[in-house]
């Protein structure tokens, strides 16, 4: 079973508890307005995986406590993803996913499977006029926060890391998690 | 009159041509150097029709001898010896040469490739740093904690704010 991804960064810590590697799939049927990511919107090939090359990446990155899914819309490959959560837990990492889907539209098979491999879901539509500055995880004020499993807690939010910037040896600067607008604009 | 010959030398480098001929005893105090060509001088004083950028004039050769001249050609120095001074510098010492400076023209490339990867490295560390810099000041004005790691040559910037 294959994936299209968009990216992968190795290790991040905001996107979601503790150090994680994280996918950014492509393709994504909701486009909402105001998305960090719309370059991840276009259901084209970009970077196809097989699922057990993806696991065996994850696999052996060390000193990580899980994988995010994030995009995109994951639960768009929910199928190939229930794949790679399920292999990755049975490994001892844990599963975040950020989806624009509530909770109670995410119905079909494929979509349950990939819940159940879920032990932290943030879910729902981006809302531009929401947005929200400073809420873990979160972008606009109406996104939700289940914890699936028993593995994470409300306790998890306390400590979340809103940003991080990857400065790479040609002095180029990648941007993940939350950032303020105003971080990016140089507004203070 | 005795002829002169054109052998050509792939020298292109007059700095390295010059170190050569230094090592072969002709140093600064024997060669002239002429950014437009000059004319060569023969062993009776007369003025000879080829000219050259880099000479060697007679008086330091030997009684009998004609200037040696370099002329600098788009293909590189080429040397005018004449039939006379071929017996003590024809191909033999020419070789000589060519091998002095084939030998300072890899020192200096070296060099100028050192130099040039020194400078493409400061530039990258500077412009690193400063990337690093902005990224901390502008966080800590807005009140994150920030943590920073390696990821090899990365540089990972971790931004917190507490929420409780």
């Amino acid at each position: 079973m294959r994936l299209n991804l968009a990216r992968t960064l190795p290790r991040s810590a905001a996107n979601g508890p503790g150090e994680r590697f994280v996918v950014w799939v492509q393709g994504c049927p909701l486009g909402c307005r105001g998305c960090w990511n719309p370059d991840t919107w276009a259901f084209r090939r970009r970077e196809v995986t097989e699922v057990a090359d993806l696991v065996a990446r994850i696999r052996a990155t060390p000193g990580i406590e899980g994988v995010t899914f994030t995009g995109g819309e994951p639960f768009a490959q929910a199928r190939a993803l229930a794949e790679v959560g399920r292999a990755v837990r049975a490994a001892g990492l844990s599963v975040f996913v950020f989806s624009g889907y509530e909770l109670a539209e995410l119905a079909t098979e494929a979509h349950r499977a990939l819940l159940a491999a879920t032990d932290v879901l943030v879910a729902g539509r981006y809302v531009e006029s929401d947005r929200a500055e400073g809420l873990p995880w979160r972008g606009s004020s109406n996104q939700r926060v289940h914890f699936l499993t028993a593995r994470y807690g409300p306790a998890a939010l306390d400590d979340a890391a809103e940003v991080e910037f990857h400065i790479d040896p040609d002095g180029s600067l990648t941007v993940t998690g939350f950032p303020r607008s105003s971080l990016l604009l140089g507004e203070h | 009159m005795s002829a002169y010959l054109r052998l050509m030398t792939p020298m292109i480098d007059r700095e390295c041509l010059l170190a050569a001929l230094a090592d072969l005893g002709f140093d600064g105090t024997k060669v002239e150097i002429h950014e437009a060509p000059v004319a060569l001088v023969g062993y009776q004083g007369d003025g000879r029709a080829q000219t050259a950028n880099v000479v060697i004039r007679r008086q330091h050769l030997g009684a009998a001898s004609n200037d040696i001249g370099f002329l600098a050609t788009p293909t590189g120095y080429q040397a005018i010896v004449s039939d006379y001074d071929r017996a003590r510098f024809g191909d033999g010492w020419l070789a000589q040469l060519v091998a002095r400076y084939e030998a300072h023209r890899q020192v200096k490339q070296e060099r100028l490739a050192a130099e040039e990867r020194r400078r493409a490295e400061e530039e990258r560390r500077r412009l690193v740093e400063a990337q690093r810099q902005a990224v901390y000041e502008r966080a800590k004005k807005m009140g994150y904690r920030v943590t920073e790691t390696r990821e090899g040559e990365t540089v990972r910037l971790v931004l917190v704010k507490r929420t409780y």
